[in-house]
């Protein structure tokens, strides 16, 4: 049995303007120990579908349809007071800057220490002090700054902090929204690195989102592709990056500038992405793709099983 | 890419030195050295990267040549002219040859102001033509960067375009003035990728159609070696190796530019191991500062040599260059 | 990316703001309520010019109904008596109206001009100048401005009602100026301030085209503020016989009201113009605050995509 299995999720907020469709129809799974990376340009649902994963959609959004299998239990399904047992025992959450999150009024190690009491009211104070050194040495930061204030701490630090409070009751599934976008490139490699290395550890499965390709190549070994909420193609590392199928995902590609290999001219992507409050009843990639037949732009496309582990969200795959 | 050797730019031994004011936990008076002796010449028609991290010094170096500060020590010139001590007409003249594209474009467009008053303003200040011949600039101009139907933009707002459409009209704010040299600060940090991917490509098309010399900052190593014809690598305030673009990042000479290279993500080549592996994975502990700025965290550094000797830059071939004894 | 609905919303934005703008501040309980009173007292004022050409006798200051020798009650003539000297209370009331609301906005209209173009030039210039400018507006903002005028008064004699206006003006700016000065501060660090240096805009250009627009809504927000100030200070200086002896202002019929000893006899000549004050007041800052919430989010940075 798989760790996660997400199956036809779809989500949408309520917005002045209509409801906006911002996820629809994705479906995935995760199996224990594995990683598996989120793709994709702002506006196309990633960060959505993170928060969702663990029921903290803002006020105005809702779980449209599907299911969210973790342990096989549905997650849309159990009360308020279950998933608060599961969040941050079982899956914890890496938000999008996160650093900004910790309170510059309370020391570093305070502040973990009660997120590892609120979860768990039986130990005490001493234990999760040790607890705390236990996980800053695994993450990296020496013992002797666990007594200061946040603003002490550099970027890089206050990051792997975050980490090491999401690690703190040994979860199961960590889910980590854009964490290294804002670091410098050294530091962004080395928290990488860790990343790998913990996974490894304590077998921990990860759902990676991010922009930055490179990025999610480096830590994840499945990878996703969502466009304008859609998941266009999904597949392990090699088949989606290696041998892309689906004209969004090869545009993508194209363009980044790459460190090696031949210098080829970028090829950006002309237009914009759909408005999602009425997206278009055919493929919302449709106005943008080269290969688009005139079919596209009324049918959905179909989702293709390439390879048992490689799927393509196009009608238009020979 | 030289066309003759006498440089556009060029940055004579410049340092700029910050304190900072009275801080709550008492590191009154600090001194932060975010220059140090940086020289650098830029030529015609050149698009050169100076990529840094962040504290690299590489945004003061840019807002040093746009003279929004003023450097505490050291020269600067554009075109033989010294720029360091300009004041009124001279200064406003300047103004008409340099030119910068700003990082952020949500925050570098008054949102008060129309697109068309915001790209015909620079033609104002310097008393270009009349009303008609403006309007004509600006709409010849926001066609160039690729907001077609341009009359269909003339009158609207910033909040109603997107980021990357923002960023054109930022730069169509600076090339309508025909600059001799722009300088480009991060454009793209706060743009996806294939937004990015234009923008680059109108950059390179401006230097194609205006011939304007173009310097770009940026953190991003992979689009400075799309773009650029020289990068010039700096390192806490330090240039620390400059050279033609294909090979500073194919055959680096400095250890940090290394380091840079190895903890980048390699697109296609995952899980190899790191090259160079010229950094320390702990920062060296010593007493005093090392005369070598990468000195705390070089693998390859020599212990006595190098916290002693500030190394310039150095190379066997005129070209490459780098801030090291043994590059 | 919205589609312009139409050339004309484009060339003037701020229809399209104003309606915005409307749409938020329609919902504001108090909004509508304070606007509803503004609405009815400036119907007032503009009523005020009515009752003297009925007939003569209605004439606030000198219109003397022959019939009446003394304070009299509510009547069918006079809709709400008549005062110590048989002059209509009600056609006072309009008139006071009307002086209320040009004192207020008058003053508070000068008191934003001279603040607004201190606080831009402090905030903008910085160092010396901002430091000469702040020290100042410390020095008159800690002046109990009610007691200069009583001087003033006291040593000049009475006071004409332009005078006071002006004397308010010059009391009330500072808060304004500080308001604006910080504005201007966070203004001067944003991009496109520099960019507006680096195409090589003057200082003139870069406060007057670039900065005043962006403060300009909060200048107006204060102006509400502002004439409530106003109107009350007017209001005590007439109440204390300081006032301009040849307007008829809600505060001066207080002062007539007690001077003549019907402070406890007359109710139908105390409460009309007290609790107008106290309405006017109200209302406008009423209308401040709901200002305040359609203000606020444009002046706070836009939102980022993504």
């Amino acid at each position: 049995m798989a760790l996660l299995e997400v199956d036809n999720l779809s989500i949408g907020y309520q917005t002045p303007k209509g409801f906006l469709k911002a996820v629809e129809g994705v479906s995935f799974s995760l199996e224990k120990g594995e990683s598996l990376g989120f793709v994709g340009e702002s506006g196309c649902g990633k960060t959505t579908m993170g928060t969702a994963l663990m029921r903290l959609l803002s006020r105005n959004g809702s779980v449209k349809g599907g299911q969210i299998l973790f342990e096989g239990k549905d997650l849309l399904k159990i009360s308020d007071e279950e998933m608060r047992l599961i969040r941050w025992k079982k899956i914890a959450m890496i938000f999008q800057a996160a650093m900004n999150a910790l309170n510059p009024v309370h020391r570093v190690d305070d502040q973990i220490a009660e997120a590892i009491l609120a979860h768990d009211p039986a130990s005490s104070r001493e234990d999760a002090k040790k607890q705390i050194e236990d996980l800053f040495q695994l993450v990296g930061v020496p013992k002797d700054r666990m007594r200061d204030y946040p603003h002490q701490y550099s970027g890089g630090m206050k990051q792997r902090a975050i980490i090491a409070m999401a690690l703190a009751c040994r979860p199961r599934l960590i889910i980590a929204d854009e964490p290294t976008t804002a670091l410098d490139v050294i530091v962004q490699h080395q928290i990488l690195e860790e990343t790998k290395k913990l996974q490894k550890e304590f077998e921990i499965s990860i759902i990676y989102i991010s922009h930055d390709i490179s990025v999610v190549a480096e830590v994840c070994h499945n990878i996703g592709v969502l466009y304008a909420g859609r998941l266009v193609e999904y597949g392990s590392r090699e088949e989606v990056f290696g041998s892309p199928v689906h004209p969004y995902t090869k545009a993508l590609l194209s363009s980044y500038p790459t460190l090696t290999g031949e210098k080829e001219k970028l090829e950006p992507i002309p237009g914009e992405p759909p408005n999602l409050i009425y997206p278009p009843s055919g493929c919302r990639f449709y106005d943008r793709c080269l290969l688009a037949k005139a079919s596209c732009k009324t049918e959905p496309p179909a989702g293709i099983q390439l390879t048992p582990t490689h799927n393509v969200l196009c009608s238009n795959i020979e | 890419m030289e066309e003759n050797n006498k440089p556009v730019l060029q940055l004579e031994d410049i340092s700029k030195i910050y304190r900072s004011k009275m801080s709550f936990f008492g590191d009154a008076g600090k001194e932060v050295v975010a220059l140090n002796h940086v020289s650098l010449k830029i030529f015609k028609r050149e698009i050169f990267g100076l990529i840094g991290e962040s504290g690299s010094g590489k945004t003061t170096a840019g807002r040093l040549i746009v003279k929004l500060e003023e450097p505490a020590a050291g020269k600067i010139f554009l075109d033989d002219n010294e720029i360091t001590g300009l004041k009124g007409k001279a200064l406003k003249d300047f103004r008409l040859k340099m030119q910068m594209i700003f990082q952020d474009p949500y925050q570098s467009l008054n949102p008060q102001v129309s697109i068309y008053d915001t790209v015909s303003e620079p033609l104002l200040i310097h008393k270009i033509d009349n009303v008609q011949t403006r309007k004509h600039l600006v709409l010849q101009t926001l066609k160039s960067v690729g907001l077609s139907p341009p009359e269909d933009f003339l009158y609207r707002y910033p909040h109603q375009l997107s980021g990357g459409q923002r960023q054109r009209v930022a730069i169509a704010r600076v090339m309508v003035l025909k600059p001799k040299f722009v300088i480009a600060d991060e454009p793209t940090s706060m743009l996806d990728a294939s937004i990015s991917a234009q923008i680059f490509n109108i950059l390179l098309e401006m230097r194609e159609k205006i011939g304007v010399t173009l310097l770009f900052i940026s953190h991003n190593l992979a689009a400075a070696r799309y773009l650029c014809d020289r990068i010039a690598v700096i390192y806490r305030g330090n240039l620390v190796e400059i050279g033609p673009g294909e090979e500073v990042i194919q055959k680096p000479k400095h250890p940090y530019t290394q380091a840079l290279l190895d903890a980048l993500p390699k697109f296609g080549h995952w899980d190899e191991a790191e090259s160079y592996d010229t950094l320390l994975s702990m920062e060296r502990d010593i007493s005093q500062d090392a005369a070598c700025p990468f000195f705390c965290r070089c693998k390859v550094a020599n212990q006595r040599r190098c916290s002693q000797e500030s190394p310039h830059l150095m190379g066997s071939d005129n070209s490459h260059l780098a801030a090291c004894f043994y590059a | 990316m919205k589609k312009p609905d139409n050339v004309y919303l484009n060339r003037f934005p701020w229809v399209a703001r104003f309606q915005e703008g409307w749409a938020i501040y329609r919902q504001n309980l108090l909004g509508r309520i304070g606007l509803a009173l503004l609405v009815m007292f400036g119907l007032m004022a503009l009523c005020s010019f009515i009752p003297p050409l009925i007939d003569p006798m209605y004439e606030p200051m000198i219109g003397v109904d022959p019939e009446v020798l003394c304070s009299t009650y509510p009547s069918a003539r006079h809709w709400l008596g008549t005062d110590f000297m048989g002059r209509d209370i009600l056609s006072q009331l309009l008139a006071g109206a009307r002086v209320a609301f040009m004192v207020g906005v008058s003053a508070a209209f000068m008191s934003i001009v001279l603040g607004t173009a201190i606080g831009l030039i402090a905030g903008y210039m910085g160092r010396f100048i901002d430091t000469l400018l702040m020290r100042l507006a410390d020095m008159i903002m800690v002046m109990p401005t009610l007691l200069v005028v009583l001087i003033l008064a006291a040593l000049f004699g009475q006071l004409n009602i332009w005078t006071i206006v002006l004397i308010i003006a010059l009391f009330r700016w500072p808060g304004v100026s500080r308001v604006i000065r910080a504005q201007t501060l966070t203004l001067k660090q944003r991009p496109f301030i520099e960019a507006a240096k680096v195409a090589g805009a003057s200082h003139m250009r870069i406060i007057f085209r670039h900065i005043m627009p962006n403060v300009l809504p909060l200048a107006f927000l204060y102006m509400t503020f502002r004439v409530t100030s106003a109107i009350i200070i007017e209001a005590a200086l007439a109440f204390l016989g300081f006032g301009d002896p040849s307007t008829v202002s809600w505060g001066m019929m207080l002062q007539w009201v007690w001077k003549t000893g019907h402070m406890f006899k007359a109710p139908y000549w105390l409460l009309p113009p007290g609790i107008c004050i106290s309405l006017i007041t109200l209302s406008f800052y009423m209308l401040g605050r709901a200002m305040d919430e359609v203000l606020d989010p444009r002046l706070r940075n836009e939102e980022q995509a993504g």
